[in-house]
């Protein structure tokens, strides 16, 4: 199975288990910065009615086997599903909880409706600034490339910085993201 | 101090680093997003395809389904490497 088939049918699941969700990762970050390979289908899950995630786990279940046990992630003790495709590549499929942050809460409401000709259908991605805020906030070397990218390729000109900025300060990432600005070379 | 020979190859790498970085924002900047999420699949797809033809020879097989075995086996590996310490399976009750 190709990564795009498998996407679609974990969009398929997601929309048929009419849950609320955005697709998030390199999926998002390479409609906004520079593509780059990814093993991972990754979606963040509403967590405002409750169940969500159990249905569409079980809907996801003929063709993805999760791990029976969750984990949180130690910068924000958000929760996240981990399953594997059952076909041949092993590629990952991860569902992120929403939770009560604020940064959360505002990048999904912010979530946009996109069509994505490859997968002959559409679906939410979270606004540009919002994948820069939360790649900052991760931290990890492919995530800070990765914010590098988005500003890069959209030209901060274009960009919402304050709102930028808003959430660097309050995550206390103001200095990555002046890095990650210096690291842009003039491309006139 | 540094000599003037490593400070003018240091230099040089720069710039040869932000000319390959240039080319790279150019180009993603003349697609449209749909284009871009296009490369984000056929990108995955096709370092899927080189890692299992490097699985399929580093273990001597011409058997693909041996091959992803082991590619999922390096897969699992490469998690336990970047996820140490960032993933945890109890909330700290702090």
């Amino acid at each position: 199975m190709k990564l795009e088939e498998l996407a679609v049918r974990v969009l398929e699941a997601a929309e048929e288990a009419q849950v609320e969700f955005m697709a998030v990762g390199a999926i998002a970050a390479g409609a906004y910065g520079v593509p780059r390979s990814t093993r991972d289908v990754d979606l963040l899950v509403s967590m405002q009615l409750p169940g969500n995630v159990t249905a569409l786990i079980r809907r996801l279940s003929s063709f993805v086997c999760f791990d029976a046990q969750v984990t949180f992630d130690t910068l924000t003790w958000g929760r996240r599903h981990v399953g594997t495709s059952a076909t041949y590549p092993p590629f990952k499929v991860e569902l992120f909880e929403t939770f009560e942050d604020p940064f959360v809460i505002s990048e999904f409401a912010r979530r946009r409706r996109v069509f994505v000709p490859i997968l002959q259908r559409e679906t939410w991605l979270p606004t540009p600034e919002d994948v820069v805020v939360q790649k900052l906030r991760w931290g990890r070397s492919k995530d800070l490339d990765d914010a590098r990218d988005v500003l890069a390729v959209q030209g901060p000109e274009t960009l919402d910085m304050s709102y930028i900025e808003h959430w660097c300060s309050v995550h206390r990432t103001d200095a990555r993201l002046r890095e990650a600005l210096a690291g842009i070379p003039p491309l006139d | 101090m540094s000599a003037p020979e490593s400070n003018l190859a240091a230099a040089e790498l720069k710039a040869m680093q932000d000319s390959i970085y240039r080319e790279k924002i150019l180009r993603a900047r003349r697609q449209t997003p749909e284009e871009r999420l296009a490369d984000v699949f056929e990108l995955s797809n096709h370092q899927f395809g080189m890692m299992l033809g490097g699985a399929m020879h580093r273990i001597g097989t011409t058997d693909e389904r041996e091959g992803w075995e082991e590619v999922g086996r390096w897969m699992r590996r490469l998690d336990r490497v970047r996820e140490n310490g960032l993933y945890v399976t109890e909330r700290n009750a702090s």
